[in-house]
């Protein structure tokens, strides 16, 4: 219930914002609306939107449950669009169910290895992993910049992207009449595992335990460095695969800054769902949903997409505020 | 004050209090943790506002005062936890507190003020000192002078005595009785009755929030008091029968370890612990007590020396390795420690065991099997609780503790290795934790028993060693101890000669 409270709470007070700007939020909301739901197209558009959200969602709330502050979603899609890319590129003749598998796979363990840095570095030279996954952030983007220059650029393109990959590793898509590709159904997938993963198997409780509580957790002989690092490789892996996604599901390519925002979208989302994976997946369609959404209010109403930003910003410290105030612990 | 109330959401914890203060007399407020002890003394202290009821002091009434107010009216509060500046002088450190003339901090003044109240109450200060390099005792009777200076005629002490070695205590209650005589009133919480019937004019008993009594020191005992403390009769005699013992279980040889600083916390020790035995370690807090626990139940390396669990040496393996090999551990530190407060009492009754069957099966946790064990340790372990999804948060200390019990000893370990397990609980719940490890050692098991309560070392223990700046300052048989000589012990005046461990064995691995 507080949830949604909070979302209309932010609904009605960038209603204020729409009304000082000179619109009418009546018919802005009506046309964001329309624009997030008012066809299967839209709705396959919020959806592939939603999709990398919930994926990087899952792993930074996974993350935050064991009080690991990893925040580097960003750079993890990043590497995992990279070697997602490499991989279609350079395996073309590999049959067609074959090299979207292959190349998903590689997103994935290029995201879990760069995570798997960050984690080493957290734990064998004791820097804060806040600071550790913030620097390999800009790294990351920037290594795949680097790879766009220079031998994975498309020649003459005048912009820094990937050639188009080859047909046969693009994420088949799910829904007739839509660009909705079937890493929806992953992420769908990915949704369970997680929460099985939490709450019904022996690392989510390794998890939880260091989570609550450090020296409860050593203990009873668990090891916080070793669920550090599981924690933080499983989320990186999450990560890559939510920039393999976006490569070979919506853009066809590599396209420099692509994972813009995604990750500390990502850190938002988790905290929405309030680090629990079955409300990671509302909390990340939520976003995904009010980002296509904007983009018919702006065109249809003349509102400024920044403005969902703010939708966005106001709803988080709404929701963040209500938990404080409530003063009740949620279950952990 | 009167009928002073106080709810926090659906927990009353102060109900129609009365409570009245006279002049030069000690007060004793007893009770449970929980009882609304705490509650009470902040809203005479102004940190809290009451929900009802009035507080008028010297005839004139507090009304949402804040606690510098409380200050000002002539209240000194001593907290549990002193509220010192460890890098500040003596001198510095009462400064802090007091009004200012002027510009000026008048330093030489406040010193020599120091040195007055110091040999006026026999305080024995020196306000030159730092106040991180003081002892304990001495820190206190910092807060004490500090108090004293800002004119404070009602003290009051939260749990004065919990930190402090036998003399030190003797010290403070003379220091006490030198305040009352001036004119002075005290407000002495605790939950030790021999200390508060030694000190107190008069003792009201909290439970529940509501006051359960209330009487003069010299016509109660300590049945009576226990009695208004829980509600019920605790005192029948402890069944001790006499110790059988067997072999060695856990024998610790050499054992020496230094903190992330360098400072070495545990000495060299060398004892054992039969079948059948208990061996308790008392000793002041911060004599490397709580390291050697650490160490014993690896959670610590130690720098040098081995653990033998059953004559198998157990050094090189881990917390999980050494549970599995009959090592069962009650850490000092309940809340954050022993139990994870924000998860249920089955998951806490399974902290330990979630890896192996029957709560794991395959690669799942089985949340039924998980239930099941948690309804059996509740059921014999007598945890009042709604039910194994009770958040542990919510439960009294008493019951938690037992689902730290339950979980240690529903296993039927071979060793255990209890620290503090009594501190905060009523004697009630006192008395369930000391019949529990009695329990253990009739059935054989080993106990190694760390307390800085001499009087409860002496009711479990079959030996008692001393510890002291991380060694062992002696090593008595139970029949053999002097009271008298282990106070000292503990506060680092003598130390035993090797005889003792000569005469009882250090074990030979």
């Amino acid at each position: 219930m507080r949830p949604i409270l909070a979302v209309a709470l932010a609904l009605a007070l960038t209603a204020l914002l729409i009304v000082a700007a000179g619109k009418n939020p009546f018919l802005a909301y009506a046309a964001l609306g329309h624009g997030a739901f008012g066809s299967w197209d839209r709705i396959g558009a919020g959806l592939n939107k939603a999709t990398p959200y919930v994926l990087t969602g899952l792993g930074v709330a996974l993350c935050f449950r064991a009080r690991v502050i990893n925040i580097g979603g960003e750079g993890q899609i990043a590497l995992g669009g990279l070697a997602a890319t490499w991989t279609a590129l350079t395996f073309p003749q590999a049959p067609p169910v074959v090299l979207p598998v292959l190349a998903l796979a590689a997103g994935a363990l290029a995201g879990a290895g760069w995570a798997a840095v960050a984690a080493a570095i957290r734990l064998h030279r004791g820097v804060h992993e806040v600071l550790v996954t913030l620097l390999l952030n800009f790294v990351g983007v920037l290594i795949v910049s680097e790879a766009l220059q220079g031998s994975l650029g498309e020649p003459g393109a005048g912009f820094p992207q990937s050639p188009l990959l080859p047909r046969s590793s693009w994420l088949p898509r799910v829904l007739s009449g839509s660009d909705l590709h079937a890493g929806i159904l992953l992420a769908l997938v990915l949704v369970v595992v997680a929460h099985a993963l939490l709450w019904r198997m022996p690392f989510g409780f390794r998890l939880r335990v260091l989570g609550a509580s450090a020296p409860a957790a050593v203990y009873a002989g668990i090891s916080p460095a070793r669920v550090l690092f599981r924690v933080m490789v499983l989320a990186g892996a999450l990560a890559g695969l939510a920039g393999a996604v976006e490569v070979l599901g919506v853009h066809y390519r590599l396209i420099d800054g692509f994972s813009h925002g995604f990750g500390f979208n990502a850190v938002a989302i988790a905290l929405l769902g309030a680090l629990n994976p079955l409300t990671v997946l509302p909390a990340g369609l939520f976003f995904g949903f009010l980002e296509t959404g904007a983009l018919a209010m702006q065109r249809a109403v003349g509102v400024p997409t920044p403005l969902v930003a703010v939708i966005q910003g106001l709803t988080m410290i709404f929701i963040l505020s209500a938990m404080g105030l409530s003063g009740r612990r949620s279950k952990v | 004050m009167r009928q002073i109330s106080k709810s926090f959401g659906v927990v009353h914890a102060n109900r129609s209090i009365d409570l009245e203060v006279a002049r030069g007399r000690i007060v004793g407020l007893l009770g449970e943790n929980g009882s609304g002890k705490t509650t009470l003394m902040n809203i005479l202290f102004g940190i809290v506002a009451p929900d009802a009821g009035t507080i008028e002091f010297k005839g004139r009434p507090l009304v949402g005062h804040s606690p510098r107010e409380a200050i000002a009216a002539g209240i000194g509060m001593i907290h549990q936890h002193f509220m010192l500046v460890p890098a500040l002088t003596v001198t510095e450190n009462v400064m802090l507190g007091l009004a200012t003339t002027g510009g000026w901090l008048r330093a030489a003044g406040v010193a020599k003020q120091i040195r007055d109240a110091s040999s006026a109450y026999g305080l024995g200060l020196d306000p030159a000192a730092r106040v991180e390099l003081l002892p304990l005792g001495a820190q206190q009777r910092v807060e004490i002078v500090k108090a004293v200076l800002r004119g404070a005629e009602l003290l009051v002490l939260d749990e004065p005595t919990s930190s402090l070695s036998p003399p030190e205590v003797a010290a403070l209650l003379a220091i006490l009785r030198r305040l009352r005589k001036e004119g002075r009133s005290v407000i002495f919480i605790s939950h030790k009755l021999g200390e508060v019937l030694e000190i107190c004019d008069e003792v009201v008993v909290l439970r529940d929030g509501q006051v359960a009594g209330r009487a003069e020191t010299a016509g109660v005992d300590r049945h009576a008091l226990a009695r208004m403390m829980v509600g019920r009769d605790v005192n029948a005699p402890i069944d001790r029968t006499p110790s059988a013992t067997g072999d060695e279980r856990l024998v610790v040889a050499n054992l020496t370890e230094r903190d992330a600083s360098g400072i070495e916390r545990v000495r060299g020790l060398s004892f054992s612990v039969r079948a059948g035995e208990v061996l308790a370690l008392v000793g002041v807090d911060g004599n490397g007590q709580a390291e050697l626990a650490r160490v014993i139940v690896g959670i610590e390396r130690p720098t040098s020396g081995a653990v033998f669990v059953d004559g198998a040496d157990v050094t090189a393996g881990g917390v999980a390795a050494r549970h599995a090999a009959g090592l069962a551990h009650v850490p000092a530190d309940r809340a954050t420690t022993g139990l994870v407060v924000d998860m249920t009492i089955a998951e806490n009754l399974a902290l330990r065991a979630f890896d192996e069957r029957p709560v794991r099966r395959g690669p799942w946790l089985d949340g039924d099997a998980m239930t099941a064990l948690a309804r059996e340790r509740i059921a014999d372990f007598g945890i009042r609780a709604p039910g194994p999804a009770t958040v542990v948060r919510t439960l009294s200390g008493g019951n938690q503790q037992k689902i730290v019990l339950a979980r240690e000893l529903g296993r039927r370990p071979s060793i255990l290795v209890a620290e503090q397990p009594t501190r905060g609980l009523d004697p009630g719940a006192t008395r369930f934790v000391i019949d529990q490890v009695l329990a253990l050692r009739a059935a054989g098991g080993a106990v190694l028993y760390i307390t800085t309560e001499l009087e409860e070392a002496l009711l479990v223990a079959d030996r008692i060693g001393v510890m002291y700046q991380g060694r062992l300052a002696g090593l008595l048989r139970r029949e053999d101890v002097d009271i008298t000589r282990l106070g000292l012990m503990m506060a680092g005046a003598l130390e035993e000669p090797s005889s003792a461990a000569a005469l009882y064995g250090v074990p030979t691995p």
